[in-house]
């Protein structure tokens, strides 16, 4: 699996949604991306990325677009 | 995971938890002679294998560098134990604001971070147990226990809300609150203040270390399964 797609498949399994729901998907935007369900999308990208987010980090991973900066920018994940 | 295991309660603490079989990392803020020599001994008696990591609970980089560490190399940690701790005590007018911040900074901020590092790893294997070395000195009222007695009174109010947080991932989150204990650190005490504590107890005495550790144990264990989010007072009646 690509990281893309491991990065869409955590989303859609946290939130229950389709790929086509993700392109602006921020936080708090749809009743499922709360903050419990912030933290499972966490559990869910640092499972498939082996990684740990700093808490900085989960607190500024506020969509589905700046998730993907701060993976890159500070976890070496490539997209 | 123990923290402040190199004296005090942590140390007894640390040959408990091995004679019951638990393999430790154990946290102190710098490595030293006595301490290695004392590993080396637990290790040898109770079979165990005893990680030791060392952070200053001042620095939050060395805190983080230390449990990610940690983390990175897989080890389970199904049991956190948050008892270093320092003792400051004096009068509200005596007592500086810089004095209050470094306090708390060891006491509540440092096992703050901690607890974010590690419950999270926990989260993932959805089981743990936390438990915060809170004080008698952060739930009644004690003259000159300003800086001490607010940053254990945050400290338990944390372990209230945490467990809220964290049980949905099977993990639960206890405080111990002893009064004043045989350690070093009540030696330190004035002595007015001292014999007032000690006193107030039914029992008359000070709490030996192992008493708070038993406490430990059990919260650490699932004999405590259903017990989430309390505040142990370990007094002797007061």
């Amino acid at each position: 699996m690509t990281n893309k797609e491991k990065y869409n498949e955590a989303f859609c399994n946290a939130f229950e949604i389709n790929e086509d729901q993700l392109n602006g998907l921020k936080y708090q935007g749809i009743k499922l991306w709360d903050s419990v369900g912030h933290m499972t999308l966490v559990a869910n990208l640092e499972d498939a990325y082996d990684i740990m987010l700093e808490t900085d980090d989960i607190i500024d991973f506020s969509s589905y677009e700046k998730g993907m900066e701060i993976l890159t920018a500070k976890y070496n994940v490539q997209f | 995971m123990i923290t402040g295991c190199n004296r005090g309660i942590g140390k007894v603490a640390l040959e408990h938890f091995a004679a019951a079989g638990c393999h430790l990392i154990a946290c102190a803020r710098k490595e030293t002679e006595e301490f290695s020599s004392y590993i080396g001994t637990i290790t040898e008696k109770y079979k165990v294998s005893v990680l030791p990591l060392y952070f200053d609970f001042k620095n939050e980089e060395e805190i983080k560098t230390a449990l990610y560490d940690v983390i990175k190399q897989k080890v389970p940690i199904d049991v956190l134990v948050n008892n270093a701790g320092v003792a400051v005590g004096g009068l509200l007018q005596m007592t500086s604001l810089q004095q209050m911040k470094d306090v708390f900074q060891v006491n509540f901020f440092s096992q703050v971070l901690i607890t974010q590092i590690i419950s999270k790893w926990m989260m993932r294997r959805k089981k743990g147990s936390i438990i915060n070395m809170g004080s008698i000195a952060g739930l009644d009222n004690y003259a000159g226990y300003t800086a001490y007695g607010s940053s254990k009174a945050a400290l338990m109010q944390f372990t209230k809300t945490i467990a809220r947080e964290l049980s949905p991932y099977n993990i639960r989150v206890n405080a111990i609150a002893p009064s004043l204990t045989a350690t070093g650190m009540a030696e330190q005490m004035e002595e007015k203040a001292y014999d007032e504590m000690k006193n107030r107890s039914n029992l008359n005495r000070l709490a030996k270390p192992e008493e708070i550790v038993k406490t430990m144990l059990f919260l650490a264990s699932d004999d405590s399964s259903f017990i989430n989010g309390q505040i142990i007072r370990v007094d002797g009646g007061m």
